[in-house]
């Protein structure tokens, strides 16, 4: 960047500087280290533009995954596009309950397109309603699904203008992804709707299930198999359906921290490219169908900004260089987003802090490549669901970065930063160092076998949280700046629509019922039939089960027994990687 | 006593709780193992050591398993260091053992090293007891596996298991003797990786030069207990082990040895605490101990004048007689 | 000499939530605090809850749940321990929990409940000046 004389006249200044005028000033005001820093291009003397930044959309990302932020940006009638899905991440109760949920937003708030459905646990870990061990789950944390008629019944809000070749879904679903896929495939061939035309993203990010989320439920290898067949059976029937969703986030939220996060999240990402090309699937072909959920952030405004742009170098790189993908966009970290979302910062103490800590990330994400979202309406960690105003403010915090603030104006506006590309460097640094070691021990599956993402997390966790007790960290609100004339801060509670509590009640007994009432209309011989087929195909691991599955799906077999047969033969993981 | 007979009559709650005062130490503990004394010696005791991560735990867990498919009642003792920090610990054995949570043939007890040094803690050897008391077919102990000093186990157990992963082979050049001691039989667990053959072989070979007496010579077993491969042998082999320490008496003779050495050990305790507990009602006595601790006196000439002071041993007499 | 009696802890997740950031964070720090923790790991039952508690003898059985289920999940807890004798052992439990859950799982029998955030000095102290067994 500067030649050899600058660069020495550089440090001597900066060392004459140190001595001279910041000395004096320490001296002043009695201090022996200065409690702020300085960055001088001395601090990244080999900075190399084309090879460290890049322009936005090509190699190596650095600035950002697309050349603009324009898709992202569009504006439908003042509204984000970000903001209007049918549901966003919604669904509880019965299927019925669900299904008039997102009618009820269609019509009342104008929301459009698919829906990003949230399973309940039980259909999470693969078990029936009726299932002694769903007792107390079912519709809780999301709608209950057991066979192929429960999602007719949700699929029934979506018709018409809406239909399945109109619509993109999310589907927040790991290990019996390819169970809930089955089902939105055989609707679609009820509807008529040809399978290219299913446009969709299963989560399908089983990794992460291990270290972070806990809903597993074979061990890793078989798991990865199944993994293995969505991305072999997509890439032939459905080219438009997402494969995966891998996911940072979730092991952020769990107590990873900024790096941890971003080189799990790259290694898992690893293990699943090694899978498409072991099938023999070309891998600038299977890529494209690859999306990242990925980052949570913290607060440490500009380390978590380095931390997005190192995360996407490095990825260019592993892609390019490791596995020799060709395709440009095989490179891109596609969807990461920037700064990201600061879900387990937010605080339930002074509510309203959440506010300034949302716009202080939707600031860091305009300055990391990404559109100025700001992410998490301020009365989330009050888990009473989001009130209107809440809601708006949040919206309207983006328009305002992006209108008042013209934050959208430029991408990557701190290339070239001494400061953010030093810190760059160092955070691509102390990624490679991280899946260099999960390297040595043999890639994600083994790391995750051997437990060492889960203690390594663990740990994290409990650092940080003896930082914030010890008020090494410090909480606005919460651990500091807190007192005896603390605030009663009123928050208002107008919700857009809240789930029923009562329906979410009697989802339980409820679905018991519905599941009852299909096992008696439908051809028991039949499903025993096509259970016994899944249960031979799954003992060969060469054979790829989404046909068999697809069978058992049109049989009305329910979750709980596809995965039960899947169970006897892949055995279940326990996981039992503690803290320690 | 009442909680000893609920438990001989089968208590898992009184059980559990006689466990916890016997890890205490509590002053009720030389009754209640009086007590359980008639019902004691149908157990067979299996301990298991060798360096943390060589997968005990799960081999403990898939043994039972082997176990209780032939009907045997199995009681776990899982032991884990105690942090030097705080006197916490985190006993993280348990979890691993999960297919037996609710298997009343099974009983597990997680405990911590507490003041023990070793990788037993001292009350581990009483816990035993009461699990044969409590009438378990076999008493499964899995040791910290702390590394060099694991010799503790070996008065505990009838069959010493030692458990090693192919990654150890470097540790066991360094353990060579002592491991030869310790080990009834050896498992080189997580035998998929790399190097356990080698292991393998280096121990046989150590073997076959060590003088142990020849009748029995232990033998290397290889095991992959996460995928429960090998566990059947290694049951087998416990069983083999246990009928020739019957056959040639040498387990009686072995709990003739425990007996005694229990014996000795608990007259030595109680006379140490109520030694110490004379010694600090004596001021005298007492300000000769802080010149030992200041190195002013030798610490063997301090204790001959304890050991010799006739009104101390005298003031002893007169309370076992006021006592009687 | 008797040994100083140390406090015995069972941190358990009931049901099929797998967030256990909380129940990891509450084992290691309740060990710093000078407890013995024993974790169960995910996806418990309560009567396996229940078990474990009696077989380890522990003073305190520590929930956790994320999901919603403690309604249900909790009191099964309280009641199978009671059913077996043990109803000196003490229930505490944490996660995402309602402010109006918590008089209803008082009355079930579940002597705290703290939110998320809650420090760990102070859900120790809580143990020490309130179990119930000496």
């Amino acid at each position: 960047m500067f030649d050899k004389d600058r660069m020495e006249e550089i440090e001597r200044r900066r060392r004459e500087w140190e001595e001279g005028t910041l000395k004096r000033s320490r001296e002043r005001f009695g201090m022996k280290e200065s409690p702020t820093e300085f960055y001088s291009p001395a601090e990244v003397k080999d900075f190399d533009f084309l090879e460290k930044v890049g322009f936005p959309g090509e190699y190596p990302f650095t600035a950002a995954e697309y050349p603009s932020n324009l898709p992202a940006l569009r504006i439908r009638g003042g509204v984000s596009a970000l903001l209007v899905r049918a549901g966003r991440y919604s669904g509880y109760g019965a299927p019925e309950d669900t299904r008039d949920y997102y009618n009820y937003m269609r019509e009342a708030f104008g929301r459009r397109g698919g829906p990003n459905i949230a399973f309940d646990l039980p259909t999470q870990c693969g078990y029936d309603s009726d299932d002694p061990v769903a007792r107390g789950e079912v519709g809780k944390v999301g709608v209950a699904v057991d066979t192929l008629r429960d999602f007719e019944v949700i699929y029934e809000a979506f018709v018409g203008e809406s239909d399945l070749d109109k619509i993109a879904s999310n589907w927040t679903i790991n290990a019996p992804c390819n169970v809930i896929l089955a089902m939105y495939i055989t609707l679609a061939e009820k509807r008529g709707i040809p399978l290219d035309g299913l446009r969709g993203t299963p989560q399908n990010d089983i990794l992460k299930e291990f270290v972070a989320r806990g809903t597993y439920i074979f061990p890793p290898r078989p798991s990865m198999r199944m993994i293995r067949d969505t991305i072999t059976y997509c890439t032939e029937h459905m080219p438009s359906m997402n494969t995966i969703s891998i996911c940072g986030y979730h092991m952020r939220e769990a107590g990873a921290g900024p790096v941890q996060m971003v080189a799990f999240t790259l290694a898992n990402a690893m293990a699943y490219v090694q899978l498409g090309m072991e099938a023999g699937l070309d891998v600038d072909t299977f890529l494209r169908r690859f999306t990242f959920l990925a980052w949570s952030t913290g607060m440490e405004f500009f380390k978590e900004i380095a931390r997005a742009r190192a995360a996407r170098r490095v990825w260019a790189k592993i892609m390019r260089e490791r596995f020799g993908a060709e395709d440009p966009r095989s490179w891109m970290l596609r969807g990461a987003g920037g700064m990201g979302v600061p879900t387990h910062t937010l605080t339930a103490q002074r509510p309203l802090n959440n506010l300034t800590r949302n716009i202080i990330v939707g600031i860091g994400n305009a300055l990391s490549g990404a559109p100025p979202m700001v992410p998490v309406p301020y009365d989330e960690p009050l888990g009473l669901g989001h009130s209107l105003e809440a809601e708006q403010l949040n919206m309207d915090g983006g328009r305002l970065l992006q209108f008042e603030a013209r934050l959208a104006d430029v991408i990557d506006p701190l290339a070239g930063s001494y400061y953010v590309e030093s810190l760059t460097d160092q955070a691509e640094e102390e990624i490679w160092e991280i899946i260099g070691r999960i390297d040595a021990i043999g890639g994600a599956v083994a790391a995750i076998e051997s437990g060492y993402m889960q203690r390594e997390i663990a740990r994290s966790a409990y650092e940080y949280q003896k930082q914030v007790e010890s008020g090494e960290r410090v909480i606005v609100g919460v651990n500091r700046f807190t007192g005896e004339n603390e605030l009663e801060v009123l928050t208002t509670r107008l919700v857009e629509h809240p789930y029923d509590p009562v329906k979410r009640a009697e989802a339980e007994e409820k679905q018991i019922k519905n599941l009852a009432q299909v096992k008696r209309g439908r051809d028991n011989g039949q499903v025993q039939a096509t259970l016994k087929r899944l249960k031979e195909e799954a003992k060969d691991e060469k054979v790829n089960l989404i046909p068999s599955i697809l069978e058992a799906i049109k049989a009305y077999a329910t979750i709980g027994e596809i995965c039960g047969v899947l169970r006897e033969v892949f055995g279940e993981y326990q996981a039992y990687n503690v803290a320690a | 006593m009442e909680m000893v007979q609920k438990m001989l009559a089968g208590s898992d709650l009184s059980l559990a709780r006689l466990i916890t005062l016997v890890e205490r130490d509590a002053p009720e503990v030389p009754e209640i193992m009086g007590s359980i004394y008639p019902h004691l010696g149908n157990a067979h005791f299996v301990g298991f050591t060798g360096p943390p991560g060589g997968g005990k735990s799960t081999l403990v867990d898939r043994l039972t398993a082997v176990m209780r498919r032939r009907g045997f009642s199995v009681g776990i003792v899982a032991c884990d260091p105690t942090s030097p920090f705080s006197g916490g610990a985190v006993l993280g054995d348990r979890i691993r053992m999960q297919q037996h949570y609710l298997d009343k043939g099974v009983f597990i007890r997680s405990m911590a090293t507490r003041g023990s040094r070793g990788g037993l803690p001292r009350a581990a050897r009483g816990v035993i007891k009461l699990l044969d008391a409590f009438g378990r077919d076999f008493v499964l102990v899995e040791t910290v596996g702390v590394g060099q000093t694991e010799l503790d186990i070996m008065e505990a157990a009838d069959t010493t298991v030692v458990v090693l992963v192919p990654e150890a082979g470097d540790t066991i050049q360094t353990m060579k003797a002592g491991l030869l001691e310790i080990a009834d039989i050896f498992v080189v667990n997580k035998a998929d990786r790399e190097g356990a053959d080698y292991l393998g072989m280096e121990l046989e070979q150590m073997l076959r030069m060590s003088s142990r007496e020849s009748s029995w010579q232990a033998p290397v077993l290889t095991t992959q207990a996460i995928n429960d491969i090998g566990t059947e042998e290694l049951y087998q082999e416990i069983e083999r082990h246990r009928e020739v320490l019957r056959d040639t008496g040498r387990l009686s003779l072995r709990r003739q040895e425990q007996r005694k050495g229990e014996f000795i050990e608990t007259i030595e305790q109680g006379i140490r605490a109520r030694l110490l507990e004379l010694v600090e009602r004596d001021g005298r006595l007492m300000a000769s101990l802080e010149r030992v601790e200041k190195g002013e006196v030798d610490p063997y000439s301090a204790s001959m004048e304890i050991l010799t002071n006739k009104t101390l041993l005298q003031g002893w007499l007169a309370e076992l007689e006021r006592e009687r | 000499m008797a040994e100083e009696r140390r406090i015995r802890v069972l941190m358990a997740k009931p049901g099929l939530d797998g967030h256990d950031r909380g129940a990891r964070v509450l084992t290691l720090g309740l060990r710093d605090e000078g407890m013995e923790v024993i974790y169960t790991g995910l996806r418990q039952t309560p009567d396996k809850i229940v078990e474990a508690a009696i077989q380890e003898d522990v003073d305190v059985v520590g929930l956790s749940c994320l999901s919603g289920a403690h309604r249900y999940l909790f009191p099964e807890v309280v009641e199978g321990l009671r059913e077996r004798g043990a109803q000196d052992v003490m229930v505490i439990g944490g996660g995402i929990i309602a402010k109006e859950d918590i008089p209803f799982l008082k009355e079930k029998g579940i002597d705290a409940v703290f939110g998320p955030g809650t420090p760990v000095k102070e859900i120790a102290n809580y143990i020490r000046e309130n179990a119930k067994r000496k």
